[in-house]
């Protein structure tokens, strides 16, 4: 187990990154904080799936008269560019709903929104 | 109490992850299912096929061409709702028994080098965007750049100067750029072979990278006005 583990070091370190926006999204009071560990949370998703399309040795899916096989799978890269622009267009609306609300309650901190309702 | 049940919660999630972690096939296996199927195919075959070298270029325009235009369509919902939540709800008025809160002012470092910097930005920018065929980059990554260019730009000059990119009239075309891009070239396609989004035959190369091209440039363009004006909305007071 340990030494798949260690095998696997890259996709463990994706793991720990998930963990680390879990624990941020469940800790922290802040509205802006929750959603940064949202996009951590994100990142550590993509990392692991373009860990995913490495090959040892291998090069960047680039065709021409210099390139040598090994490529690196290139369906990894094209799906993490699509799961990018759509965590861009999240942050974009929470980060206008987070003014929203700022503007109309006057505070961001969850426990301070919960005791106006 | 609260922080033991946060710790459990997290050893729960991490548990299983790293137990699917580890019966994984090793990192760096050429042998993985990853690299055995459609990848090897798309690898052989997709220079040939997609026209383009960049086979991740050829999986966002080609193969997968219709997922990037549901993706597009996400980022521009992203700024319909992102005005709609904005738009009427202006700032409240500070009041004025504290400390009036003066803004920091800009460094004159920061000012001057964005200033320097500027033309060398659009002009990599453009190179990431008509390049994204046979180098790493494209629509999203160069679109992205040159957005992030306008928001430095409105920071260090002001939002007055910068406002002239983003003219009331034109604005709207701009940031449906890359929608009006896919959806002309969809149209193109059909025409040219009867299949919405597709591209001619493999003699033709010059037709499917024009054609790439087209769709690279309107994702550049409309990325790049989405973000600016995404960034001018949060900014208004």
């Amino acid at each position: 187990m340990l030494e798949a583990l260690w095998n696997n070091v890259d996709y463990v370190a994706s793991v720990v990154l998930f963990c680390i926006g879990l624990y941020i999204i469940i800790a922290k009071n802040n509205l802006i904080k929750k959603f940064l560990g949202l996009n951590i949370m994100e990142t550590a998703v993509f990392s692991f799936i373009v860990a995913l399309g490495v090959v040892d040795g291998g090069e960047p899916p680039i065709m021409g008269p210099d390139a040598t096989p090994p490529f690196a799978s290139p369906i990894p890269q094209a799906l993490v560019l699509t799961g990018i622009v759509v965590a861009v267009s999240t942050t974009a609306l929470a980060l206008s709903l987070i003014i929203r609300i700022y503007r109309q309650c006057g505070t961001i901190e969850a426990d301070e929104l919960r005791e106006m309702e | 109490m609260k922080k033991a049940l946060v710790a459990a919660l997290l050893v729960l999630t991490a548990i299983p992850l790293l137990i699917g972690v580890a019966s994984m096939p090793p990192h760096g296996d050429p042998d993985a299912p990853m690299h055995t199927h459609v990848s090897a195919r798309y690898i052989e075959q997709g220079e040939e096929e997609a026209g383009a070298a960049n086979i991740v270029t050829a999986v966002i325009l080609n193969y997968r061409g219709l997922d990037t235009a549901g993706e597009v369509t996400v980022i521009f919902t992203a700024l319909a709702a992102a005005l709609a939540v904005l738009i009427g709800f202006p700032a409240p008025p500070k009041d004025n028994d504290g400390v009036p809160a003066a803004p920091a002012p800009l460094s004159p470092v920061v000012s001057f080098v964005v200033r320097l910097l500027a033309p060398f930005i659009v002009l990599f920018s453009v190179y990431v965007i008509l390049n994204g065929h046979v180098t790493p980059g494209g629509g999203f990554q160069g679109g992205a750049i040159l957005g992030g260019l306008f928001i430095a730009l409105t920071i260090v000059l002001g939002e007055g100067r910068t406002r002239v990119l983003l003219p009331r009239r034109g604005a709207p075309w701009m940031q449906g750029a890359a929608l009006l891009a896919f959806v002309a070239v969809g149209i193109l396609g059909t025409a040219l072979t009867g299949y919405f989004l597709g591209y001619p035959a493999e003699s033709q190369h010059l037709v499917t990278e024009l054609m790439m091209l087209v769709i690279e440039v309107g994702i550049g363009l409309g990325g790049a006005a989405i973000f600016a004006t995404i960034f001018l909305q949060m900014e208004e007071e």
